[in-house]
């Protein structure tokens, strides 16, 4: 461990190392790579880290213990740290974190996207809780009024139009739709671009699935797009890389390979779209390695100061930007087991 | 000749493919691969790069030969184009290489004989090596201790006007010219400063006795993934990881353009036959053409699904004058070795068609470039620049507008032209000339398909603007030093934050997807089971490589024929 740290940090050099920057790794308590993973990108995820921390500040005197306060103190020891390298047990983070939900209450491997969405909307529910004065532990959810955004919402909340026209009366209705990241359906040797583009094909509602059509008062065949209104602030692309198949009555992993680039601009945006040529850079990936959800490992690879960093669990490796291509994916349809970028987090350049 | 039914199910691999031109086939008999043909487990990333190279072996017979990377091996056969090939376990090479890998090789084109050829081939570890693959005496290395460069070699190639010389690329955003002939000292070089500009600096080694590199060029941020000598040899075309098409007068060391990618890395690129449009292929997943000289972008094609590895234009097909067939319009290759291959076309068709022949060939009637590209997607694209759309794009004030996110864009294509329409075009074209806009073109095509039966015709038409413009030629030509083209740099220099890629955005370097023209591939097929690495296209055929080590010819409409009856 103490090597492999002094070993970082002579491999980026002193001179080089940036101020106030810090490279922990996080101890594994069995199982929770799906959680450090996804820590570590947003640790490096620079607008949240830094509203992490002032909450930090703003919240010292702060006696009650929520996800939140054990977010920030787990933020704030990494950035407060005297030496720049190292690892540090995220124990009181994971600890909460079993307490408040049972599906984390074991030793078993999550999924490191159903996590994510989790501590977003908790952090979420809690700044809301905060902002209307009551207190955060019922905040799962019973207040129908419509919430206050709050920074998570500036950072990571998009939009989507959902445009629905009706095949008998050509009715057009769109309906608009808050996202904190978008899943999309992955295909072997496309990019993830092509893969948004998918995720916005227009699909029509046939059989079962008919419309309810307001103008014609009953269930027709309808055609569905839904397009990207409102470009976040950072784009949170979670790749549908586990497949629940019927024949084994259980989740496989498709590891096709996936190429994302390290500049992103959208092209499946809606025509009344207000920034929709915003450019992105990628700054953090969630990669999973292995051949099934709940077997494997979560490692992530993250910008910082312009290098590359690969934080598995405790260990922190410093590699090259052209290594990020070992983590598309596997053009071969044969094998299962892989090393791929799960989640993708793309951060708005202006 | 019963043809099969086209592919069926989804995933299966398409054998030909209809154009207006005709029906291009695979030659199964002609693929060529390592002589095993076992399935290379592609997982080194080195992709798999093909390299041609004729000799004259007197009495009007030439032979052809290929060479091919696959992982850490390298091979060089005889190629028999559309007939069946040679007997895979007889290699004219073959070279297995430890530690590093081959990524790139080009033939010297200029000293080629019946029994000699010079090969340099780029490596993963920054080294150079040249063989003489069929004498193999010689053998030379250069950067062999990775002192000037120690990152992947991506891409290699002899220096159109001095055959001695050639230019290397790296992973780290350098290129270095060597010679040939020199060694590379046993220190690792000193440089000092030569020129520089906007987004780049050149500079040269700082020694008593010359010795290589002969200039370093620093190109923009991020890997350099492929540069083209304009069909001319005067200009040279980079692009780079970071977004950017950089064209450079390569005598001067001038910046003569830029482009910038709708987003992410240009990984490919490749310049029409007549020097007069750019076309690059990236990581935002679209082709986009590049006016060389009007310094804008003319169109964005859309098709393929992921990255675009490789773009090349067809200098054979990329003038189309009738529905029934391509005409020749000359080539790079052609030019550089005065061959005249086009004439065994004109005698197959009759004499009209010939005299019409000539007018090509002074690039008056150039109604549609051709253009085809390979991607990450296992795709093959076959794309039409047509004059109508290059028109569209210049006039800006269109009224009309294809956008993307729809995709159900349809533009016109030359096939859709009536052919009165393309004639006329023969009119609009004297008149662009006559405004000084494609000098080059003249030229160019006069050089390429220069023969006695049209040498007459072209001159009338280059000299009476030569003496217009009272320009000095020193080789060719030189567009640089005309005042319209210092303008336009200037300009180009002053929107070309080199860091701020954002506000180039709605500038003729990078304009917004409504504000050109989406193209639409003609041909999109997919032809392999893994990623495509290579496209050459050449006169009875073309040829494409794929990850796994598979090397595929396909026949052009007509071309595969005689194969099947010897």
């Amino acid at each position: 461990m103490g090597a492999n740290a002094s070993q970082l940090e002579k491999e980026i050099g002193s001179e080089q190392f940036p101020i106030n920057e810090h490279y922990f790794g996080l101890v594994n308590f069995g199982n929770t790579c799906y959680c450090n993973s996804v820590l570590q990108a947003l640790y490096f995820c620079r607008s949240f880290r830094e509203k992490v921390l002032q909450y930090k500040q703003l919240q010292k005197n702060q006696k009650k213990e929520t996800l939140l306060t054990c977010l920030a103190d787990l933020f704030f020891s990494i950035a407060t740290q005297k030496k720049k390298v190292g690892t540090i047990a995220p124990k009181k983070f994971i600890t909460r974190l079993r307490k408040e939900n049972e599906q984390f209450d074991n030793y078993m491997q999550q999924d490191a996207h159903e996590f994510l969405n989790y501590l977003l909307n908790t952090v979420a529910d809690l700044l809301q809780a905060e902002k209307q004065g009551t207190k955060p532990k019922n905040s799962s959810g019973d207040s129908k009024a419509k919430p206050d955004p709050t920074w998570v919402h500036d950072i990571f909340q998009g939009t989507l139009t959902n445009e629905t026209r009706c095949l008998n009366c050509e009715t057009v209705s769109s309906k608009d739709e808050d996202f904190l990241d978008l899943s999309v359906d992955v295909e072997q040797n496309t990019s993830i671009t092509h893969c948004l583009i998918g995720f916005s094909n227009t699909e029509t509602l046939c059989a079962e699935h008919k419309y309810y059509c307001e103008v014609c008062c009953s269930k027709q065949e309808a055609q569905k797009r839904m397009r990207v209104k409102k470009l976040p602030q950072i784009l949170a692309l979670h790749l549908k890389r586990f497949k629940y198949m019927e024949q084994l009555s259980r989740y496989i992993k498709v590891s096709y390979r996936v190429v994302f680039p390290l500049e992103l601009r959208l092209f499946n945006t809606s025509d009344d779209a207000c920034n929709p040529e915003r450019m992105y850079d990628l700054v953090a990936v969630v990669v999973h390695c292995g051949s099934g959800p709940n077997r494997g490992h979560y490692i992530s690879i993250v910008k910082s100061h312009g290098f590359w960093l690969l934080f598995d669990d405790d260990i922190v490796d410093k590699i090259e930007a052209s290594q990020i291509e070992e983590f598309y994916g596997i053009p071969s349809d044969m094998q299962k087991n892989s090393e791929s970028g799960y989640i993708l987090f793309y951060q708005s350049r202006e | 000749m019963a043809a099969p039914s086209e592919g069926g199910s989804k995933d299966e691999l398409k054998t030909h493919f209809g154009t207006r031109e005709g029906t291009y086939k695979l030659m199964p008999l002609s693929e060529y691969s390592k002589p095993s043909r076992v399935a290379y487990n592609g997982q080194t990333n080195t992709p798999v790069k093909v390299s041609f190279v004729k000799s004259n072996d007197g009495n009007g017979s030439a032979t052809d030969r290929i060479c091919f990377n696959v992982g850490r091996e390298l091979y060089v056969y005889v190629y028999k184009g559309v007939k069946k090939a040679v007997d895979l376990t007889k290699p004219i090479d073959k070279r297995i290489y430890k530690g590093t890998l081959p990524t790139c090789h080009d033939f010297n084109q200029h000293y080629v004989t019946s029994d000699s050829v010079l090969l340099l081939v780029g490596f993963t570890a920054g080294q150079v090596q040249l063989i003489d693959p069929i004498k193999k005496e010689i053998s030379k290395l250069y950067n062999e201790e990775r002192m000037i460069d120690k990152t992947k070699v991506t891409c290699i190639k002899w220096i159109p006007q001095s055959p001695n010389q050639f230019l290397v690329s790296h992973a780290s955003g350098q290129m270095y010219v060597y010679n040939e002939e020199l060694p590379c000292g046993l220190a690792a070089p000193h440089y000092q400063p030569f020129k520089s500009g906007e987004g780049f600096s050149i500079y040269t080694c700082k020694t008593k006795s010359t010795r290589n590199p002969l200039y370093r060029w620093i190109v923009g941020q991020g890997a350099i993934h492929e540069f083209a000598f304009s069909p001319c040899s005067v200009y040279l075309a980079i692009v780079s990881q970071d977004g950017y098409l950089r064209v450079y007068n390569y005598n001067s060391m001038e910046v003569i353009g830029t482009m910038k990618s709708y987003f992410g890395g240009l990984l490919c690129v490749s310049w029409s036959p007549d020097g007069r449009f750019i076309v690059t292929g990236g990581e935002d997943d679209l082709v986009t053409v590049w006016s060389f000289h009007e310094r804008r972008v003319v169109c964005r094609g859309q098709g393929h699904k992921s990255w675009v590895n490789v773009v090349s234009f067809d200098f054979y097909t990329s003038c189309v004058c009738d529905d029934m067939g391509c005409d020749f319009n000359g080539s790079e290759e052609d030019y550089h070795s005065s061959r005249h291959c086009h004439t065994k076309e004109s005698v197959q068709k009759n004499g009209s068609d010939s005299n019409r022949n000539s007018l090509d060939g002074n690039g008056l009637n150039i109604t549609s470039y051709r253009f085809g590209s390979i991607g990450q997607d296992t795709m093959l694209c076959l794309w039409d620049l047509t004059e109508d759309i290059i028109k569209q794009s210049a006039g800006r004030s269109r009224t009309s507008i294809s956008t993307l996110s729809n995709s159900a864009s349809c533009l016109p294509r030359c096939n859709s032209l009536p052919n009165s329409q393309k004639r006329n075009s023969i009119g609009n074209d004297v008149s662009a000339h006559a405004e000084g806009n494609s000098n080059a073109n003249t030229h160019q095509i006069q050089n390429a398909v220069m023969n006695a039966t049209n040498k007459f015709a072209t001159l009338s038409v280059a000299d009476r603007k030569e003496s217009q413009e009272k320009k000095e030629h020193k080789r060719n030509f030189s567009l640089a030093s005309r005042n319209t083209d210092k303008v336009n740099m200037l300009k180009s220099n002053h929107v070309k934050p080199v860091d701020d890629s954002i506000k180039l955005l709605g500038t003729l370097s990078c304009p917004r997807l409504d504000e050109v023209p989406i193209l639409e591939p003609l041909v999109y097929k997919k032809i392999a089971q893994e990623r495509l690495t290579s496209l050459v296209f050449r006169e009875e055929c073309l040829v494409t490589a794929c990850q796994e080590g598979l090397v595929y010819t396909w026949a052009r409409p007509g071309k595969g024929v005689s194969f099947w009856y010897t």
